[in-house]
């Protein structure tokens, strides 16, 4: 009965919806690739900082990394003002549409690793 | 009910609760260490009282250590459920859709069904058991179920972020 009951749970939780874009699981790693442009908009938010990138095809979303190691990392909100032109390499996500994570940024010949 | 349910998750995530959790440095930060922190309370709690359960430190009476482990336990859950509605709000939308976070929040109603029923099922027996007396065999199964169950949400907990 309660075996049951747990088969049941389960069954009802298969999942329905799209999947949440998080960690470095969801992304094509294997397919690495480089946007550049100008930074369109910008949330530095945890649990990771996100900015839209501006370029001939279309408007990328680039995830980046949580606000505390963007810091220490040298990159505060000021650096990713928007209007810079930024370079980001890193990996399409395999779920979310016109969504990368980046590896690594570069703004005004500064790179910061972001994993 | 199902059309209604992500406008509310949109919501929540929109709140200036969520907000703040994201806007600031710390906030995020610390719930999610203090959720870790309240899991391993939760779960050492959790693991002592069903040891106990399915007949481990046999020498002290169960009442003598499923009561305050019970404490413990409810302490961590309460804990957990604090940093983790602060987890939760601050993405609502892309967790709540997050099919292992489904699988979770279905085993954390699991979860506590079963302790509700572990609860019901002992009883008076808690206190009339002596040291070394096995309890009934409907209380040994669900303490295996509970250490199943909630070693399966940790997992699911740590598996949001790989699906």
């Amino acid at each position: 009965m309660r075996k049951t009951l747990v088969l049941l749970g389960l069954a009802l939780a298969i999942p329905t919806a799209v999947l949440a874009h998080h960690g470095w699981g969801s992304y094509d790693a294997a397919n690495p690739i480089t946007v550049q442009g100008p930074i369109e908009t910008l949330k530095y938010e945890n649990p990771h900082a996100q900015i839209t990138v501006k370029t001939p095809a279309k408007v990328w979303i680039v995830t980046l990394a949580p606000t505390s190691r963007m810091q220490i990392r040298g990159a505060p909100a000021e650096f990713l003002a928007v209007g810079k032109t930024v370079s980001a390499y890193g990996y399409p996500s395999t779920v979310e549409k016109d969504e990368m994570r980046a590896e690594r940024i570069t703004i005004d010949g500064k790179t910061i690793e972001l994993r | 009910m199902l059309d209604e349910a992500p406008q509310l998750l949109v919501a929540l995530e929109q709140s200036a609760f969520a907000s703040a959790i994201r806007q600031s440095t710390w906030a995020y930060m610390t719930a999610n260490v203090g959720h870790i922190l309240a899991l391993m309370l939760f779960i050492s709690s959790v693991a002592i009282m069903d040891a106990r359960l399915l007949g481990a430190f046999a020498a002290t009476p169960p009442a003598g250590v499923v009561r305050p482990a019970r404490r413990c336990a409810a302490l961590g859950l309460l804990l957990m459920a604090l940093t983790g509605s602060m987890l939760f709000s601050a993405e609502a939308t892309h967790v709540a859709t997050n099919p292992v976070f489904q699988i979770k929040a279905s085993l954390i109603g699991l979860g506590v069904l079963n302790a509700v029923l572990a609860g019901r099922l002992l009883g008076s027996a808690l206190d009339r058991t002596p040291a070394f007396m096995p309890l009934p065999k409907s209380v040994r199964a669900c303490a295996m179920l509970s250490l199943s169950i909630w070693f399966a949400t940790a997992a699911c907990g740590r598996l949001i972020a790989y699906f």
